[in-house]
Parts: structure tokens; sequence; C-alpha cells
């Protein structure tokens, strides 16, 4: 014990007591969450549970099992056809198919209402109307968005299979067809189930389109609880409900990663060769990946493209203008102050000592899986309660009236974009720094420089496209977010996201398309440089 | 005298599940070459990394010049400890030319235009300034990384392996320059190797680690001679 107490007193420096602020920090809207469930839940909670809480579960459940038969559909056959067969347009299709990302699911949607709505291009076209405001619509709407998680999982997977497992199986007889279903897609479970799981993190966390469609889900429910009901301990209540579904989640997802390495190829392995097929086999492969990234992201943007057209003198105003440029900034200045949470949770907890701390940090980067909606309840109860206590203490001392320093303002929209987002920024990082090892920066050292010098000489510089990346990937993330902005942004402050919702909410489908495609062309771009800037390094 | 003492020196990992060393005692005089000699987890790794300070130790003393820079209550920075390293794969830092690399650790007090040439010559790569490590072989990067480690003149240099990324006559040749460099520089050094006929060939001391255990140590010459362990007297026979 002596001992144990004599290390700690060695091994806490000012980087112990950083990290630790740091870690305090970001993990203050979780902690927030859990410690307001010893006050009690809301008055209309009893209303709740009998009435709608099983409601919220059964519509959660509905689109968990839905979302999941189709991005495992699309994502897995589409990743596995890529990877194997020649099909015309393959390397183009490949990074076309990842394009659904760029587009917020909650824009998909509207796309898609008014692409079967009364007056729509199907009816147009087929005399035909279809009602997508249900369950099917938004199971359907939420998979063409997402099953890109499930196809890069899936595809980073077949292209690292062996080619000797399948030349093996087919020397034991078993058809392509065989192979597929009874060898590859069994070793395969690991990484689609790790697509999955972000799959539906992201349904869990949508609020947009279920809210657009009329489907009541936990994050629905929230705001309903929040903002309708001005119920926050009920929203609390829900919240904690869907953190404790997530850790689940999490937990499942955890597991499959750690199975993934046992089912790598080994260090000699022959990659998958691609097959060539006959020529009405290669159209179906054709049709079957074309599919997803029509639906997915061509007819979205086509139907987006033309609304556009037809608002936009109407759109097209120095209001949107300012509110584009509002969502650049936000977008900009929260990337900035993520990555430097980022580098700060890294490199303080590389020259923090003490090991228990360092435990701590993987806490500040579970944001990620965190809904937005939740993450804007435990950032606003606390920053309420600052506010609330500096008011009072100006008032009664100085006898002087302020305002609100954090509730309603950047900063505490900012700060929830910063835990939302950390591991966005965090794990690219990360991902490189282990690449580039220790030795570098212990070679700093023993020649003489301290930790910070260490960091703008000799990390820094070669941490600069992992950087970049985390920064741009925030970027992108933020320019779409809804939930979390709704519940913070300042009344006098608008984004691109919000104002495509408010458009869609009072019934101004065709308007939102302008300030939907702004918010994909910001997408697009950083990716496809993205994509670009890491195809050149490797 | 003495320029590093190591007393009762412990360290474990793992919430010490895994002793790495055990009681290990030696003492080094200025201007000798020390060969820590042990197969792969005995140890020897664990050992350097704590007398540079890139970890902390559970139990026992590190002193340089009768300082202590490492015990249970008292850690000094690598930074401040004056201690220069080679590490196993160079370490070069890839973005700087090699003058750059070599001018790192130089304070700010000398003529670094200077000291840089002057190591330069010493091992022989005069001329190299404007490249960058990737534009060197590997018996090049090793020399510049001793150069790099020397310029500052640490009081006390570590080298990790230093032969085992080279072929064999690379290693023959390095082996007798590293030791007249030394020499000729009077550096105090420590260099970890698994292979017995480097300590042969470059150290004055000589230290057997198995199992975090020092199972002898002394001048080389005497340790060869006289074996007090069977794992010694195989690895001397195993040449």
């Amino acid at each position: 014990m002596k001992n144990l107490f004599l290390h700690i007193k060695r091994d806490t420096t000012k980087w112990s007591i950083a990290l630790l602020t740091i870690v305090l920090f970001i993990t203050i809207p979780v902690f927030t969450i859990f410690i307001n469930l010893f006050y009690g839940p809301g008055e209309t909670w009893s209303h709740l549970v009998n009435k709608l809480l099983p409601n919220y579960v059964s519509n959660s459940f509905i689109l968990i099992v839905g979302t999941s038969f189709l991005t495992l559909l699309f994502g897995i056959s589409s990743a596995w056809i890529v990877s194997r067969y020649k099909i015309p347009l393959r390397k183009t299709l490949e990074w076309l198919l990842i394009l659904p990302l760029a587009i917020p699911s909650y824009i998909t949607a509207y796309a898609y209402a008014g692409i079967f709505d009364y007056g729509g291009v199907v009816e147009k076209l087929f005399n035909l109307k279809i009602d997508m405001m249900n369950h099917f619509g938004l199971i359907f709407v939420l998979s063409i968005s997402l099953y890109p998680y499930v196809y890069v999982a899936s595809r980073a997977f077949f292209l690292n299979q062996s080619s000797n497992i399948i030349e093996a199986s087919k020397l034991l007889g078993a058809s392509e067809k065989k192979t597929f279903f009874k060898l590859i897609l069994p070793l395969a479970r690991p990484a689609f189930i790790g697509g999955l799981i972000l799959v539906l993190m992201e349904v869990l966390n949508d609020y947009g389109a279920a809210k657009y469609y009329g489907i009541n889900t936990f994050t629905t429910g929230i705001f309903r609880a929040w903002f309708s009901l001005e119920e926050p301990d009920t929203a609390i209540y829900l919240s904690a409900i869907l953190v404790l579904i997530i850790f689940v989640l999490i937990t499942l997802e955890k597991q499959q990663r750690k199975r993934i390495g046992y089912f790598n190829a080994t260090k000699n392995h022959k990659r998958v060769q691609r097959e060539s097929v006959t020529l009405s086999i290669r159209i179906i492969f054709f049709v079957t990946v074309f599919i997803p990234v029509l639906l997915g992201f061509l007819l979205p943007l086509f139907q987006l493209l033309y609304w556009a057209y037809l608002t936009f003198t109407e759109v097209f105003t120095s209001e949107f203008l300012s509110i584009s440029l509002q969502s650049l900034l936000i977008a900009l200045s929260s990337a900035f102050v993520t990555v430097l949470f980022a580098l700060s949770l890294l490199f303080f907890a590389k020259w923090n000592r003490l090991s228990i701390i360092n435990m701590l940090t993987k806490f500040s980067v579970l944001g990620y899986a965190i809904p937005g909606a939740v993450i804007a309840v435990g950032v606003l109860i606390p920053t309420l309660a600052i506010d609330k206590w500096v008011v009072t203490i100006f008032r009664e001392y100085f006898n002087f009236k302020i305002g609100f320093i954090l509730n309603g303002t950047i900063l505490a929209l900012v700060y929830a974009y910063t835990v939302r987002y950390l591991a966005v920024a965090y794990n690219p990082i990360e991902a490189s720094t282990l690449k580039l090892g220790k030795s570098l920066s212990e070679a700093s050292k023993l020649l003489r420089k301290g930790n910070i010098e260490t960091f703008f000489k000799i990390e820094f510089p070669l941490l600069k496209s992992a950087i970049l990346s985390a920064f741009i990937l925030v970027f992108v993330d933020v320019m779409k977010e809804l939930p979390l902005t709704l519940i913070l942004k300042p009344y006098h402050i608008n984004t691109l996201a919000v104002k495509a919702y408010e458009y869609a909410s009072d019934e101004l489908i065709a308007e939102a398309a302008l300030p939907s495609l702004f918010i994909i062309f910001t997408g697009v771009i950083p990716v496809l440089f993205l994509n670009r800037l890491i195809a050149k390094e490797n | 005298m003495e320029i590093l003492q190591v007393k009762n020196l412990c360290k474990t990992f793992n919430k010490g599940k895994v002793e790495a060393l055990i009681n290990v005692f030696f003492s080094l005089e200025k201007g000798n070459i020390l060969a820590v000699v042990g197969e792969s987890g005995s140890g020897k790794t664990t050992l350097i990394r704590l007398i540079a300070g890139l970890e902390v130790v559970n139990e026992g003393q590190i002193l340089m010049k009768e300082n202590i820079i490492s015990s249970k209550e008292t850690f000094i920075e690598p930074q401040h400890r004056n201690v220069g390293m080679v590490f196993q794969d160079y370490a070069l830092f890839p973005h700087l030319t090699v003058f750059e690399n070599i001018a790192y650790g130089i304070s700010k007090d000398q003529n670094k235009k200077e000291r840089v040439t002057e190591v330069l010559q010493l091992i022989g790569l005069s001329g190299m300034e404007k490249r960058y490590p990737h534009e060197l072989s590997g018996g090049q990067q090793q020399r510049i990384a001793l150069a790099r480690a020397l310029a500052p003149k640490p009081e006390l240099l570590i080298l990790d392996e230093p032969f085992s990324n080279l072929d064999v006559i690379l290693r023959n040749q390095l082996r007798k320059d590293i030791h007249t460099i030394l020499k000729q520089t009077n550096t105090t050094a420590i260099f970890v190797t698994h292979d017995i006929k480097d300590a042969l060939t470059v150290s004055d001391e000589i230290l057997v680690l198995q199992k975090g255990n020092v199972l002898q140590s002394g001048k080389t010459k005497n340790v060869y001679e006289n074996p007090e362990e069977s794992y010694v007297k195989l690895l001397f026979e195993s040449m």
C-alpha cells in the first residue's frame, strides 16, 4: 500500500491532471444523465410508461429488425460482387456505393416522400401512389442511406480473404453458391455484424426521418418530453434507457471485433482473384450492385436537384447565404475544437504515467455511440445549472443582472459537438500514432527535447494527413447533424440541416432541397478529397 | 569514477504478474563499455529502458554520477538524464535531413554545423548532410543513428541491439567501427545484444541476464574464462 502511494505521488504530473480534467469535461453529459436518474422521473413518466413507452420500444424494435435485413442484403451482396467478380464499371461502382453516406438519412427521407407523393415522379410516370409515411417507408429510407456501413466492413473482409479457402471448397465439389453461403458468409459474420451495429446506432440516433414519417421512437420521445411536455426529468429517463440499449450494442460490436482478428487471413495468403462470368450473370450482378447506388444516392440526388431548380430563386436569398455561412463557420470551429481535444486526449495520455487515468480515456470516446439528442440533454442540464448559479451570484452579491453565458450560446453547441464527435477525430489520429510507433518520440526525448517540443517538431509533421482527415470527417458530420443542433442551437443562429428540417416540417419539401444539396456538396467533396489522400498515401 | 549505479532494481508488468527484472545490481565506470546479454524475454530491453527513463521502476534505484534518477519516489525525465540511445530500428526522423537529425539534440550554445561535421567525419560519412534517411542504406542509417546519439556528448550511451538488422559482413565491420568510435570519444556505453560475439568484440564488461535475474557480471575476459552458471557456459560455447 505504501509503495502504491509512493508510485502515485511520483507518477502524478501536470499531464495526469490535464488528462483527468479533459476526461471529466467530456464525460459530463453522460454522467449528468445517470446522476439525474436519482432525482426521479417527471410527473408524466407513468403516463409515458403506460401509453407511449411500449410504442417507442416496439417501433425501435421494428426499425432495428427491418433495417438489419435490408442493409445486410444490400451491403453484403454488393460487397461480394465487387470483390469477387469482373463486372462493368466495377471500380466506379466501388466508390459510388459509399456515396449514400454523404446524404443525411432525413434528407433521403424527404426526397422519397416527394418521389412517391401525389404529383411525384412515380405518380406521374406510373400512375401509382405509394404511402411512404409508415414503418416500411422509414425502414426503406434508413436502409438505403446506411447500408454503406455494412458494405465497407464486408468489402474490407472479402478483399483480404485468402483465395485458398475458396479453391479448397471448389476442389471438394462445392458450387459457387454453396461456397458463399456455407463458407464465406459465416466467416464474414464478425465483419458485417460490426458494420450492422454502426447502422443500428445511427437508426436509434435518427430524429428527422422518424419525425417526418410520423414514427415514434426513443429520440422523438426525448424531443417530445423536453419541448412539448416540458418534462426534462422524463427526457432524462428516456435518454438513460436509450444509452443502455446502445451500451448493449457496443458490447456486441466489441465482441465481434475481437473475432475478426481470428478470421483474418494469415501472412502467406493469396488474395481473392476476381472471376469472369457469363454476359447474363454480369448483367444481373451489375444491376444488383447498381440498385443501392440508384436508390441510395442517384434518385434522391436527382429529386433534390429538380426541386432546387424549381425553388432556386425563392430559396437562394441573402438569408440562405447567411445560414450557409453560419453552418460553415460552426462546422469549421467545431471541427477545430474537436481535433484539438482529440490531440490533447491522445498525447496527454501518452505523456501521463498513471495507467489508471489512461483507462478512463476510453470513456471519453463513447460519445459517438450516444444519440445526439441524449448528448444535448446531458449538456443542457449542467450548463443551465451553471448559468442559473452565475446569474444568482451576480444578482445577489453585485446587484447586477446578466444573461446566460453558456445555455443558448455557440459555446454549448460546440461543446456538445465535441462530445459527440470526439471519437471521429480520435480514432484516425490514434491509428496513425500507433503506426508511427514509440521510438521516434523516445529518440527525441533522449535528445533533450520535452513533450511539447517533440510533438511540434516530430509528431505533428508526421501526423498532418491523419489530423487533416480527422478535421474533414468531423466537419462533414457536424454539417449533417440535426437532433443535437435542434435542441442546443442559439435562437438567432441557424444551420442548413435545421433549415431543411424546418422547410420539411412546414410541408415546404421542395424548398428543403437547396439546403439539402449544400449539405451533400459539403459532404461529397471532402470525402472524395480524403479518398485521394488515402490512395496517395497507400 | 562510476557513471552508473543500479541497485536492487525490480520491474514488473501486467499488475505484477510478469517479473521482468529481479534485484538487478551492477555499476559502470566512466569510459567502459558494458554488454548486456541474454535471450529474448530475459529483461535486457526493460533494463535499458529503465536506465533511459522510458519506463518507471517498481523497486530499487538507478543513479547517474551518484544522483538518483529513478526510484520508487523519484523519476527524472529522459530529456534531463544526459543519456543517449541508438534504437534497434534506428528511429531516424524521416522528415529531417541527415544534418537536421544529427543537429537535433545539440544545444544552442554549441556550434551545430561544426559539431555535425565533426561526428560525420568520425563515423566516415562526410558529405551526407543533405540526404534523407530513406535514401541511406541500412549500415549508413545505423551510423547516422550513432552520430545523432553522440553529437550532444551524452554521459552514457545506450545501444539497443545495434547490429540485429544488418548482414554478417556489415555486422563484423560495424562491431569494430563502433568499438573504435566509442573508445576514441571515451564514451561510457551499454549495449544490448543476444549475440555473444558482439559482446566479446565490443565490450569491456558483460552482464548476463536470464528471466530477469543477473546470472553473472564482470570483466568480459573473466566471465568468458570463468563461467559460473551452466547457461553462461552454454552461451560462450554456442559461438
